[in-house]
C-alpha cells in the first residue's frame, strides 16, 4: 500500500515528558492526601504453612488500624480479569483465608499516623501458625504424587475444580497428524530448553493510596496497566456500585507486564482505609515488590522434523511451568505459548502440551512477551540445529517456513486468529543480514584465540492486541471521549495507559491528525479516571498503539464529522463540499470550501463561533474492538565475544530490525527496541531470582545487586546497535499501525544463544548463559575432546 | 520523640525543619518539603532514582539520615529547571527520546549533571560509567547517553558565550 504524508504522525515532538524531566511528574507513590494513614504489611516468613490465628489486639492498643484475614471479605478472586469469566481461575482473597503458600504472602497489615509508628505495630502482631510444609520449589517435585498439595480445589468460573499433583492447570492443542508428519521427514531434532524466573524490576514499587469517601465510595490512585479492571474488581471485593469507586489514571514508574493484573497491595490498602475511614496510602518496598511478581519460567521439549530441503513437516511442543502460589494467568498463558509456537513457522503438522503446576514461590505473571521470549528461544535455537543438520544456512531455513502474508496468526492462544496483512519478515532478514555482514560468519570450528567472536540471528514478534474476527477468550476494547474546547483545543478523555512506551503520545498524535489541530493543542494527559472514561481493557499484549489509539481514531472521526457539519452551517454548504487541513503557516486547522483554499476559517473561529451561537460542544464519546491482531515482527542479529578464559559474554554489535507498519513515534519506538534489547540481554546473560529449597526464601535478599540487572556498561556502544524498520503499512490499523513493545524482547536472548554456539560451538539449552557455565561447559568440551583424542 | 532542628540549602532556598532523628534526607525532601522529584526505587542505594546532589557530590538520599544534612547544599530535580526554563540536560533528555516511564530520570539527570560538572568532555564509556549507579529498565540507556552527549555540546556553546 502506498504510503500516506502525515502532518503529524511519524514526527518527533518535544513537548511531551516535560513533567518526568522537571520532577513534576505524579505517580502513585507520590500521592499525598491530608490525613493520610501510612500503611505496611506483614508478610509470611513461610513457604506454606496454615495460618490458625492472626492476633493484633497489641497493634490496636498502640492506635494502629489493622487488618487480619477475618477483617477482608471472603471473596475469591482473581486479579487479572483480561480474559473471559468463564476462562479466569480464581483462587484467592484480598488476605489468605487458611493457609500462605509463598515466603512474602501478605498475612496482616497496619496502618497509622506515620510509617515508623505502622512498623512498630506490625511488630506486635500475633501470627499462631498450624502446620508447615518443607517448600515445594521446583517443577518436578512439586508435581509428584506425594507431594503437599499447595490448593484442594479452585474455581474456574463459577465451577469448582479440584487441583491434583499441584497442575494448576493443562491446555493441548493439535494441528494434523504430527506421526504422519514426522515421517514425511527426513531430519529430526529434539532438544530441551529451560528459561528462568526473571523479575520486572520496574523502578516504581507497587503502590496505592485509598480515599474512604463520605458516600460510602472509594477513590484510588495506584499502579496499573489498566483502571477500569481494577475498579470492577474493587467494587466485586467490597460489594460497591462501580459509580462509587473511583481510579484514577495516574502515570506509573514502569510495568513489564507486572500491573496487568490487579496489584496485590491495592485492595489490602482499600480494606484499610474503609476499615480506618481516612486516606491510607500503601507504597511497597523492594524487597516486597520482588516478593509479589516474576516471569513464567519455562521448560519446553520441542522436537521438529523437515525434509532435505529444509521445508518443515511437523512439530511436537511439550510445555512445563511452574507458576508459583497463584494462578494469575496461567491458562490463557499457555495459549498464548501454544499461538506464538504456532505462529513462528509453518510446521504443518503440530502438536501442544502444556501444563502450569503450583509451587511455593512467587507469582508469576506476564513480563514482556506473555511466554514469547521463552518459546521464541527453544523454536529458535532448535531452528540453528536443523539448519546445521541440513546443511542450510539458517537464514535460507527461516526464509522458506516463516508464517507471513496471507498466512494466519495466533494472537492470543488458539482462539484469537486473524489472516496476516503485513509482514517484513523477508525485507528484514535480507537488508539485516547485510548490514551485519552475514556472509563473512564463519563456522565454529574456525574460531581460535582466547576471545571468540559469533554472530547470530533470531526471528520473533509480537501480537498487536487480542482482537480476532472471533471473540475468542480474551476481553479486548477500548473507548475514548473526544471534544472539541471552545477556543478549538482538543481533549482526549480516555482510560487508555501509557506505561512509558509513548502511547499517549502516540494518541495525541492520532487526534491531531484526524482533527488537523496542532499536537500541542490536543490534551491528552492525566486528569482523568474511571468515572470521565469508558472501558479500557488494559495496556497489555502490545495493544496500546493498534488497539488503543484504533479507538481513537474511530472517535476524533466522528468528532470530525460534526466538525464538519458545524462548518458547513457557517459556509452555507454540505459538509461533504469541505475540507479540513492543517495549515503549517498560521499553526491551525482550518476548513474550506473544496477547491477555495484562500476561503478559510480556522477551527478555532468555528469552535468560538459554535459555543457563543450556543450549538452546543463537539464531542463524542465511543468504543472500538478491532477485529484483528497483526504481528509486529523482530529480527535480532548480534555479535558476541566470548572470552574462554572468564566465560564472559560480550555483545560488540548487534542489528536490529523492526517491522511495526507505520511508526507513529519514532525516538519512542526505537527506544523501545533498543530498551528491550538491554531487557533481553539481562535474560540470556544475567539475570535470574533463584530460592532456597530449604526455607523458600528468595536468595536475593531483596537486593537488586544480587539480580544482575543490566545498567549502563553492559550495553553495545550506541554506533555498534542498529535499529531499522522494514517498509510496510498494516491496512487495519491506525494510519498504517501495529504495536512493537513486546516483539522487541522476543528474539534477543535466543539470537545471543545462537551467536553463543557460532563463536565457541557449545549450545546452552538453559538461560541465563552465565560465564560459570560457559566455563564448565568449555571444560567439559576440552575433555570430551581429550577423549576422543585418546 | 524528640525533634531535631536543623537548616540546610535545598535549591538555592534556606530550609529549618523539624524531623525526627531517623527521618531519612528523601523523606525530609519528599514529604517535608513535598519535593517528590525524589524517587524511591529500592531504599537501599542501589537503584539511584533518589539521587541528589549534596554539598557537590552525588548522593542516594535514601541512605542519607535527614540530621547529616544539616548545613548542606543540596540541589534535587526541582532545583535544576522548571517548565518554561530547562536546563540543557533535561532540554536533550526530551529531544533524544531518553525519557520512557521517566521515574529514573530525576536521578539519572542528576548524575548527568554532576559528571558534566566534573568532566565536562566525557566520552562514552566515561557517561557509561558516570551513570552506572543509576538503573533504568525502560530505555536500555542508549538513548540516555545520547542526551548527555547531545548536552555536552550545548553546555560548552552556552559556556563560551558567557566567556565571551
Amino acid at each position: 500500500m502506498e504510503k500516506q504524508q502525515f502532518d503529524f504522525i511519524g514526527k518527533n515532538f518535544d513537548l511531551k515528558n516535560i513533567g518526568k524531566v522537571t520532577g513534576k511528574e505524579i505517580y502513585s507513590s507520590d500521592v499525598h492526601i491530608p490525613g493520610q494513614l501510612y500503611a505496611v504489611v506483614l508478610r509470611s516468613p513461610f513457604p506454606h504453612a496454615e495460618i490458625k490465628k492472626v492476633d493484633y489486639s497489641e497493634a490496636e492498643k498502640m492506635g494502629a488500624i489493622c487488618l487480619g484475614p477475618n477483617d477482608v471479605p471472603n471473596i475469591l478472586y482473581n486479579e487479572r480479569i483480561v480474559s473471559i469469566p468463564e476462562k479466569t481461575y480464581r483462587d484467592r482473597t484480598v488476605l489468605p483465608q487458611d493457609k500462605v503458600r509463598h515466603v512474602g504472602e501478605a498475612i496482616a497489615a497496619c496502618a497509622a499516623e506515620t510509617e515508623e509508628e505502622a512498623f512498630a505495630a506490625l511488630k506486635k502482631i500475633k501470627v499462631e501458625w498450624g502446620k508447615k510444609w518443607p517448600p515445594l520449589i521446583n517443577l518436578d517435585e512439586a508435581k509428584e504424587a506425594n507431594a503437599p498439595p499447595i490448593y484442594d480445589y479452585v474455581y474456574l468460573g463459577e465451577e469448582r475444580v479440584d487441583i491434583n499433583n499441584n497442575i494448576a492447570c493443562e491446555r493441548n492443542v493439535e494441528v494434523g497428524d504430527i506421526a504422519e508428519g514426522f515421517k514425511e521427514a527426513d531430519e529430526i531434532v529434539e532438544r530441551t530448553f529451560n528459561t528462568q524466573r526473571v523479575y520486572h524490576m520496574q523502578l516504581e514499587t507497587k503502590s496505592a493510596v485509598c480515599i474512604p469517601e463520605a458516600d460510602g465510595g472509594i477513590t484510588v490512585w495506584t499502579t496499573s496497566q489498566g483502571i477500569h479492571n481494577v475498579r470492577i474488581l474493587l467494587g466485586n471485593i467490597f460489594n460497591l456500585p462501580l459509580s462509587k469507586v473511583n481510579v484514577k489514571r495516574i502515570t506509573i514508574g514502569g510495568s513489564f507486564g507486572s500491573s496487568i493484573q490487579m496489584n496485590s497491595i491495592t485492595p489490602i490498602c482499600v480494606a484499610l482505609a474503609l476499615k480506618a475511614k481516612r486516606p491510607v496510602k500503601l507504597v511497597s518496598s523492594r524487597e516486597e515488590d520482588i516478593y509479589d511478581h516474576a516471569k513464567y519460567p519455562l521448560r519446553t521439549t520441542l522436537k521438529i522434523g523437515a525434509k532435505r530441503n529444509g521445508i518443515l513437516t511437523a512439530a511436537h511442543c511439550r510445555v512445563w511451568v511452574e507458576i508459583g502460589g497463584h494462578n494469575i494467568q496461567a491458562y490463557p498463558y499457555l495459549g498464548c505459548v501454544a499461538g506464538w509456537f504456532a505462529s513462528l513457522y509453518k510446521w504443518k503438522k503440530l502438536k501442544y502440551e502444556g501444563t502450569a503446576v503450583y509451587t511455593n514461590k512467587v507469582p508469576t505473571c506476564a513480563l514482556q512477551g506473555y511466554g514469547n521470549p521463552q518459546i521464541n528461544f527453544a523454536v529458535e535455537c532448535l531452528m540453528d540445529i536443523l539448519a546445521e543438520k541440513l546443511d542450510i544456512d539458517p537464514l535460507e531455513l527461516r526464509l522458506k517456513n516463516y508464517v507471513g502474508k496471507g498466512d494466519e496468526f495466533w494472537g492470543q492462544g488458539p482462539t484469537v486468529r486473524s489472516i496476516i496483512r503485513s509482514c517484513g519478515v523477508e525485507e528484514m532478514l535480507i537488508k539485516g543480514s547485510k548490514l551485519v555482514g552475514w556472509e563473512k560468519r564463519t563456522l565454529p570450528s574456525k574460531k581460535r584465540g582466547e576471545i571468540r567472536k559469533g554472530l547470530g540471528v533470531a526471528r520473533g514478534f509480537h501480537t498487536s492486541g487480542t482482537g480476532g474476527p472471533n471473540l475468542g477468550e480474551v476481553i479486548d476494547y477500548s473507548s475514548a471521549t473526544i471534544k472539541i474546547n471552545e477556543d478549538g483545543s482538543v481533549d482526549v478523555l480516555t482510560a487508555l495507559m501509557d506505561v512509558g512506551g509513548g502511547t499517549w503520545d502516540a494518541g495525541a498524535k492520532v487526534v491531531a491528525e484526524v482533527l488537523k489541530v496542532p499536537y500541542d493543542k490536543v490534551g491528552i494527559y492525566n486528569g482523568v479516571d474511571t468515572r470521565s472514561t469508558g472501558y479500557d481493557v488494559n495496556t497489555h499484549a502490545t495493544r496500546g498503539v493498534y488497539c488503543g489509539c484504533g479507538a481513537i481514531k474511530f472517535v476524533a472521526e466522528k468528532v470530525k464529522e460534526i466538525l464538519l457539519g458545524y462548518a458547513a452551517t457557517l459556509f452555507k454548504d454540505l459538509p461533504d463540499n469541505l475540507e479540513l487541513a492543517y495549515n503549517d503557516e498560521l499553526g491551525q486547522a482550518i476548513i474550506y470550501p473544496k477547491g477555495l483554499p484562500e476561503n478559510y476559517k480556522t477551527v478555532d473561529e468555528i469552535a468560538k463561533t459554535a459555543q457563543i451561537k450556543s450549538w452546543g460542544t463537539m464531542a463524542y464519546t465511543g468504543s472500538l474492538r478491532q477485529k484483528n491482531c497483526p504481528p509486529c515482527f523482530i529480527t535480532h542479529f548480534v555479535e558476541v565475544e566470548v572470552n574462554t578464559k572468564t566465560g564472559e559474554i560480550k555483545i560488540p554489535r548487534a542489528v536490529i530490525m523492526g517491522d511495526s507498519g507505520t511508526i507513529i513515534n519514532p525516538d519512542l519506538w526505537e527506544g523501545q527496541i533498543i530498551g528491550a534489547f538491554s531487557r533481553g540481554l539481562g535474560f540470556g546473560l544475567l539475570e535470574e531470582t533463584k530460592y532456597s529449597s530449604i526455607t523458600g526464601n528468595l536468595e536475593c535478599n531483596g537486593m537488586i545487586t544480587d539480580l544482575k540487572i543490566p545498567s549502563s556498561v553492559e550495553m553495545p556502544k550506541i554506533d555498534s546497535l542498529t535499529v531499522q524498520s522494514a517498509h510496510t503499512y498494516e491496512p487495519t490499523g491506525p494510519f498504517g499501525a501495529k504495536g512493537i513493545g513486546e516483539a522487541a524482547l522476543s528474539s534477543v536472548a535466543s539470537a545471543i544463544a545462537n551467536a553463543v554456539y557460532n563463536a565457541i560451538g557449545i549450545r546452552f539449552y538453559e538461560l541465563p548463559i552465565t560465564p560459570e557455565k560457559v566455563l564448565k561447559a568449555l571444560e567439559e568440551k576440552e575433555e570430551r575432546s581429550e577423549k576422543i583424542a585418546d | 520523640m524528640t525533634k531535631l532542628k536543623i537548616e540546610l540549602m535545598v535549591n538555592r532556598k534556606k530550609r529549618k525543619i523539624e524531623i525526627t532523628p531517623s527521618t531519612r534526607l528523601i523523606d525530609l525532601l519528599r514529604d517535608d518539603l513535598q519535593l517528590t522529584g525524589t524517587k524511591e526505587g529500592c531504599g537501599k542505594g542501589e537503584c539511584g532514582a533518589c539521587t541528589v546532589i549534596m554539598n557537590g557530590e552525588l548522593v542516594a538520599s535514601c541512605l542519607v539520615l535527614a540530621p547529616q544534612a544539616d548545613g548542606a547544599v543540596i540541589t534535587t530535580i526541582e532545583g535544576l529547571g522548571s517548565s518554561d526554563h530547562l536546563d540543557p540536560i533535561q532540554e536533550a533528555f526530551i529531544e533524544s527520546g531518553a525519557v520512557q516511564c521517566g521515574f529514573c530520570t530525576p536521578g539519572m539527570i542528576l548524575a548527568a549533571r554532576r559528571l558534566l560538572e566534573e568532566n565536562p568532555h566525557p566520552d562514552e564509556e566515561e557517561i557509561k560509567r558516570g551513570i552506572s549507579g543509576n538503573l533504568c529498565r525502560c530505555t536500555g540507556y542508549q538513548k540516555i547517553i545520547e542526551a548527555i552527549k547531545l548536552s555536552i555540546a550545548r553546555l560548552s556553546k552556552s559556556d563560551s558565550g558567557k566567556a565571551k
